[in-house]
């Protein structure tokens, strides 16, 4: 085990960054915010950190922190610049935010490194550093997507309009969705420069946003856990599949418009669907003697039926989870 | 100054070929193509590709150019958004799946492409002679002259279609009430199909001109000029022409400013601060109408 974990700490540090990553872009998007600022946040805060380790050689954990203040501020000014605007219009002018951060960089001169970027940024930082910011984070969201807050955000995100008629402040809700996107976008963006020691212009160019986009789609936008099985397969997978080697890029974009097609709901949403059908399956089996004896108790149980769908929804509702129906 | 004038006038150009595709279909069908700058790059490679066996002329690497787009953009709307369109509960959701479904499809033919060039720039030989000739001390070639009319003479075409034709009357009434268009007889499907292969030609040809008047592209040029291409639709106000065709000279125009006033490489910049100051001030653009969706 100990061995295991070892030799694949790369690995293990990096599903942990790359959930924070994804988690970044799945936050608003859960909030009905279609909004890539946390990947920009990536990149400030990968810089940011870079930045306060190079010049001021504070501890990893502060540099963190102070990349993670960094990140809130500017997505939160940002979150009140793009407030009126919705759906595409704030995707596109979110993406054209994130790509801007790498011109800004190429642009810093001395202090951002220019076309070649930060080398050499030591700091040390433990594995249980990592994960205890991911479990932080992972509780945190894991509230927000359960009992009355959880239906709050989801009214936020199906119906607007509805959600505000009945007093959900939605303009609150979707800047905190851009505040929390930032948090975790520069915390992962903090922690892959502090355990790389590097970071350039092309580390937070279109490819990470591609890269987040890969691990939300495929593992799932509606809870933390489509956001980690993404975040363990897109670690991973290249590691496995070293064949692939330059093609890698192909199989990703392959995968994502794959599952935009045809499953929407990610690995996550398919796997809750298929645990629904089976439990409604084995109900309805349980049954099945009852309706060769007795057509009357048959009825009995048809009229049940809709009260033995609710059932699994209603799990679903505590498990956070939505059906894609 | 004058010279700077027909540098912005050809970029401009490049810049209307472009986003009057991207314009349209989004405009229209509502379909806001993020495979675009990908098509327009593949076409210009495929072009790329065929002159490395046979030497062609300017008019058939053109057509090249276009026939390739064409397909591209047919293609990944009849393999990617219309089935996301069939299957998706609302146009809310539909539109963002189609955005990611974008993203997803783009990243092969760039794949492909970074691959069999290494990510260098690519150029087309041809054995069309580019001149160049001064007039009262501006430089200015063939090819960007060729560049400036295509853009002129096919905005023009595109707008008295979308005004005069039946087939642009139903494309518009689809952009204003998808549903009661169809009630009225307009057919989405096949018009979507035609639309975006209008669109993707257009975008074939803006790159095959590019890579002609620039000598050569990189496999990545495509997403920068995404970026670029929204700017200007935005500035100018989805879906009409003339907002296009001002949106993308006025750009070119402050981009070459900039250009030659700063020493950095802040041009990149310049897209990203009119998207957000326009979306601010006037989120419909310049010749937009105030009742067009934005949330």
């Amino acid at each position: 085990m100990i061995e295991w974990y070892e030799s694949n700490l790369v690995l293990i540090q990096g599903t942990i960054i790359n959930l924070l990553l994804a988690l970044s872009l799945q936050v608003p998007f859960r909030f009905g915010v279609f909004s890539f600022a946390g990947i920009g946040a990536f990149g400030i805060g990968g810089y940011a950190a870079a930045i306060l380790i190079l010049e001021q050689e504070v501890s990893a954990v502060v540099a963190i922190i102070g990349a993670m203040v960094v990140g809130v501020a500017v997505c939160w000014v940002l979150g009140l610049v793009v407030a009126r605007l919705g759906g595409l219009y704030l995707g596109m002018a979110t993406i054209a935010f994130t790509l801007i951060i790498a011109v800004v960089a190429i642009n810093g001169g001395e202090r951002t490194g220019g076309v070649i970027g930060l080398f050499g940024v030591l700091a040390d930082l433990p594995t249980w550093t990592i994960l205890a910011f991911a479990l932080v984070a992972v509780a945190i969201l894991a509230i927000t997507e359960r009992g009355a807050i959880g239906r709050r955000v989801e009214a936020v995100r199906e119906d607007p309009e509805l959600a505000a008629s009945i007093g959900v402040n939605v303009r609150r809700y979707r800047l905190v969705a851009f505040v929390a996107s930032g948090a975790l976008g520069a915390a992962a963006g903090a922690m892959n420069t502090i355990v790389r020691t590097t970071i350039g212009p092309t580390d937070i160019g279109f490819g990470i946003v591609v890269l987040a986009l890969t691990m939300m789609i495929i593992g799932g936008t509606r809870s933390w856990l489509g956001a980690l099985i993404g975040a363990i397969i897109f670690t991973w997978l290249p590691s496995i599949l070293e064949s692939v080697g330059t093609w890698q890029h192909l199989v990703y974009g392959a995968l994502v418009a794959l599952a935009a097609i045809f499953m929407p709901g990610g690995l996550l949403g398919v796997m809750t669907d298929g645990w629904r059908g089976l439990q409604r399956r084995r109900r309805r089996a349980s049954r099945g003697t009852s309706v060769v004896e007795d057509p009357t108790e048959a009825e009995a149980a048809a009229a049940e039926e809709p009260a033995a769908e609710l059932a699994p929804l209603l799990d679903a509702a505590n498990t956070g989870e939505r059906g894609q129906s | 100054m004058l010279q700077d004038l027909v540098f912005a006038m050809s970029l401009g150009s490049i810049y209307l070929l472009f986003a009057l595709g991207m314009s349209l279909v989004w405009g229209t069908i509502g379909i806001l193509n993020f495979a675009h700058g990908v098509i327009f790059m593949f076409a210009a490679f495929v072009a790329y590709l065929i002159s490395q066996e046979v030497t062609l002329g300017l008019p058939l690497l053109v057509l090249i150019g276009i026939a390739v787009g064409a397909l591209m953009s047919v293609g990944i709307q009849l393999l990617a958004f219309e089935p996301i369109l069939r299957r998706a509960k609302d146009f809310r959701t539909a539109e963002l799946q189609i955005l990611i479904g974008g993203i997803g499809v783009a990243t092969i033919p760039l794949a492909i492409a970074q691959h069999e060039t290494k990510s260098n720039p690519f150029g087309i030989t041809t054995s069309f002679d580019s001149q160049t000739y001064e007039v009262f001390g501006v430089r200015i070639s063939t090819t960007q002259i060729i560049i400036i009319v295509a853009a002129v003479v096919f905005s023009a075409a595109l707008a008295i279609w979308l005004r005069r034709s039946r087939h642009g009357l139903a494309l518009r009434a689809i952009g204003v009430d998808s549903e009661t268009s169809s009630l009225m007889g307009a057919n989405r499907a096949r018009l979507a199909i035609g639309a975006m292969g209008l669109s993707g030609g257009l975008a074939g040809l803006a790159g095959v001109l590019l890579t002609l008047n620039l000598g050569a592209i990189t496999p990545e040029s495509g997403d920068a000029l995404l970026v670029t291409a929204f700017a200007a639709v935005i500035l100018g106000g989805v879906g009409s022409v003339l907002g296009v065709v001002v949106g993308s000279y006025a750009l070119a125009m402050i981009e070459t400013w900039v250009l030659v006033n700063t020493s950095g490489t802040w041009v990149a910049a310049v897209s990203f601060g009119i998207i957000f100051l326009v979306l601010l001030f006037r989120p419909q653009g310049l010749f937009g109408h105030a009742e067009v969706r934005r949330t």
